[in-house]
């Protein structure tokens, strides 16, 4: 017995060093980004712990962990702080409603260019509607702003015509759709892209047994298409589900003017923003609570994920866990 | 050949004999909507090319500007003459090139190491870095990680911190590892050392893979403001797409107006927005099909 088990150490120890000896290479490649990882991802999670720390920058993250923990107190005052509460209802409405709308439209316009059959004209339309997605959200919320804000040209000719100006950009509700929109307008072309080219494999035998069985258009898509861009629908939507916690700092702090607008920033604040806001910019919380409060949002963030991957492998799909 | 006619052919008959496969009512509801949604997103780009070649004496006295009698280009070269722009399309530039391929070489090597054969601990180390994709440090922990590095009013804080891209990474390693193992044993038959397999076999094989990667990266360059934004104070320092923030947000300050009787400054911005995206909207349409094959490999593999 005893044998047997030495002469496997030996032999396990053996295996390891000839697949070093082998895989040099390799693994002298994967150095680098062990490194990378291991300081831009790995210390930052270490980090975290600022949250529960009276952070002092002269005493650095170790040096404030070992002499100034508090526990929880940073995140009681986060609670109690009075935009708090405003941020969090802000980006659960606006983050799940980003989910569900950016599924929807990015659906239809697969299904729209699915059913074309104007060869030219939907490789044009294609190009068009993918090509906002890789504009920066700093020149997406200027042409917003040049065209529907308060002095933007089409205020301009409602003006000239005896009308009030839009008033997009000053109205907290009207700005929150604007928001949705402007979302749809940059993103539906590109998000659709991946549900079009599931649909080009669903296997054409299918249609034309439907065709055979006198099926119109309509019953086709209802009954071949969109079940079968079923699997990658559930897939896309349990990883979009992660991020509904981050609701698109980049597309807010641009649509605000940097979060200048006071006037509608009320309506869409979001924690991502918030914790910037306090921390860096206006710089009303401290180190140690807007981490607090970021770290409130990636464990919520983490538990979405899991919960949702749970849910769907109970329902029988396939989860990315 | 032969083949393909006969299959062909009765599908088309029963094109023709099946109600739903004819042009009708449907395909019309389908052009119209798509060509809506499509003017929605040429229009506001139309209008602002409009309005920055627009005089300031037609603007001032039309109330919605579709078409311009007379053209100036006046505002363009106000804005090309105009110092912080050619500073920040300068710094824009350098991450462009030379963060794009720094991005580029981290990204693919660690991608060609995770698709080859198993190493100890590979297994270790892919899940080290998935898990980076569902859970982060946030903001605070990273802007004093930054800060402690002393990267702060530097550039390599734009380049740096953006070695390695998970999703393009991944990309990357699945391309590889769809590729035949033979060809490694055939060219170890041949005597090729392990960065000739590297170099001179699966790199060159992965050619539309290298090019949709490096255009991600390349846009996400051409876009970066955000680690500027926290980290530089330097004017010097900023990006195309910060002196494009300061135009539309304060744009007395960044571009004066030289002459407000024949420039409006709305036509000053949108001539800086188009400085900005005049090179997107000349290449887009023909690499379109890289950006589009990324996404497809990488979500139907990923």
């Amino acid at each position: 017995m005893e044998k047997v088990l030495i002469k496997k150490k030996q032999s396990l120890g053996y295996s390891i060093k000839r697949n070093l000896n082998a895989s040099k290479f390799l693994i002298m490649m994967i150095i680098p980004a062990i490194v990378y990882y291991v300081i831009f991802c790995y210390i930052p999670m270490y980090g975290v712990l600022i949250a529960f720390t009276k952070y002092s920058p002269r005493l650095g993250i170790t040096g404030s962990i070992a002499n100034n923990w508090i526990g929880f107190e940073n995140f009681a005052t986060v609670f109690k702080l009075p935009g708090f509460w405003q941020a969090f209802t802000n980006t659960l409405l606006i983050g799940s409603v980003k989910v569900i709308i950016s599924f929807l439209s990015a659906v239809i316009v697969a299904l729209l260019i699915n059913e074309l059959r104007m060869r030219v004209f939907k490789k044009t339309v294609q190009i068009v509607v993918t090509f906002p997605h890789f504009l920066s959200w700093v020149v997406v919320a200027s042409l917003f702003m040049l065209l529907l804000g308060e002095n933007g040209g089409i205020s301009k000719a409602i003006v000239a015509s005896g009308g009030d100006p839009l008033t997009f950009f000053s109205d907290g509700k009207k700005f929150l759709a604007l928001i949705f929109s402007s979302d749809i307008w940059k993103e539906a072309g590109w998000s659709s892209i991946i549900y079009i080219a599931t649909m080009a494999g669903i296997s054409s035998d299918l249609y034309e047994a439907a065709n055979i069985d006198g099926a119109s258009r309509l019953q086709k898509i209802w009954h071949i298409t969109l079940p079968g861009i079923r699997p990658t629908a559930i897939l896309l939507l349990i990883m979009s589900v992660g991020g509904v916690l981050s609701a698109g700092f980049d597309q807010i702090y641009n649509m605000t003017s940097q979060l200048r607008n006071a006037t509608v920033l009320g309506s869409v604040q979001i924690i991502d923003t918030l914790v910037y806001q306090g921390s860096l910019g206006t710089g009303a919380m401290t180190f140690g609570e807007s981490t607090a409060l970021g770290l409130f949002k990636s464990v919520i963030g983490f538990a979405l994920v899991i919960t949702t991957d749970r849910i769907a492998k109970l329902c029988g799909e396939r989860g990315i866990i | 050949m032969s083949k393909i006619k006969i299959s062909k052919l009765p599908l088309a008959r029963r094109e023709k004999v099946s109600p739903s496969n004819r042009f009708g009512g449907f395909d019309v509801f389908c052009f119209i909507i798509l060509l809506v949604f499509a003017l929605l997103i040429i229009f506001p780009f139309y209008y602002l090319f409009i309005v920055s070649i627009t005089p300031q004496e037609i603007y001032a006295n039309n109330s919605f500007i579709l078409w311009t009698p007379e053209i100036s280009f006046d505002a363009y070269k106000t804005v090309f003459t105009e110092k912080s722009i050619w500073n920040g399309f300068g710094i824009t530039c350098i991450l462009l090139f030379g963060g794009t391929l720094y991005q580029m070489f981290f990204t693919v090597i660690t991608g060609y190491a995770l698709s080859r054969q198993k190493w100890v601990g590979k297994n270790f180390v892919m899940n080290m870095i998935l898990v980076t994709m569902f859970f982060g440090g946030g903001l605070i922990p990273y802007y004093v990680l930054i800060k402690s590095l002393n990267m702060t009013d530097t550039i390599w804080v734009m380049i740096i911190p953006g070695a390695i891209d998970t999703f393009n990474m991944l990309l990357m390693r699945n391309y590889f590892a769809s590729l035949p193992k033979e060809l490694e044993e055939s060219a170890k038959i041949d005597g090729a050392n392990d960065i000739q397999i590297f170099a001179r076999i699966f790199l060159p094989l992965s050619l539309p893979m290298l090019a949709t990667v490096g255009l991600f990266f390349a846009v996400g360059n051409w876009n970066s403001w955000y680690n500027g934004m926290l980290f530089n104070t330097k004017e010097s320092l900023k990006t195309l797409q910060q002196v494009l923030q300061d135009v539309i947000y304060t744009p007395a300050s960044t571009i004066p107006n030289p002459n407000p009787t024949r420039i409006n400054t709305e036509s000053l911005k949108m001539a800086a927005i188009f400085f900005t995206i005049i090179p997107m909207m000349l290449f887009y349409p023909f690499l379109q099909r890289f950006f589009v094959k990324g996404i497809v490999v990488g979500a139907i593999k990923g």
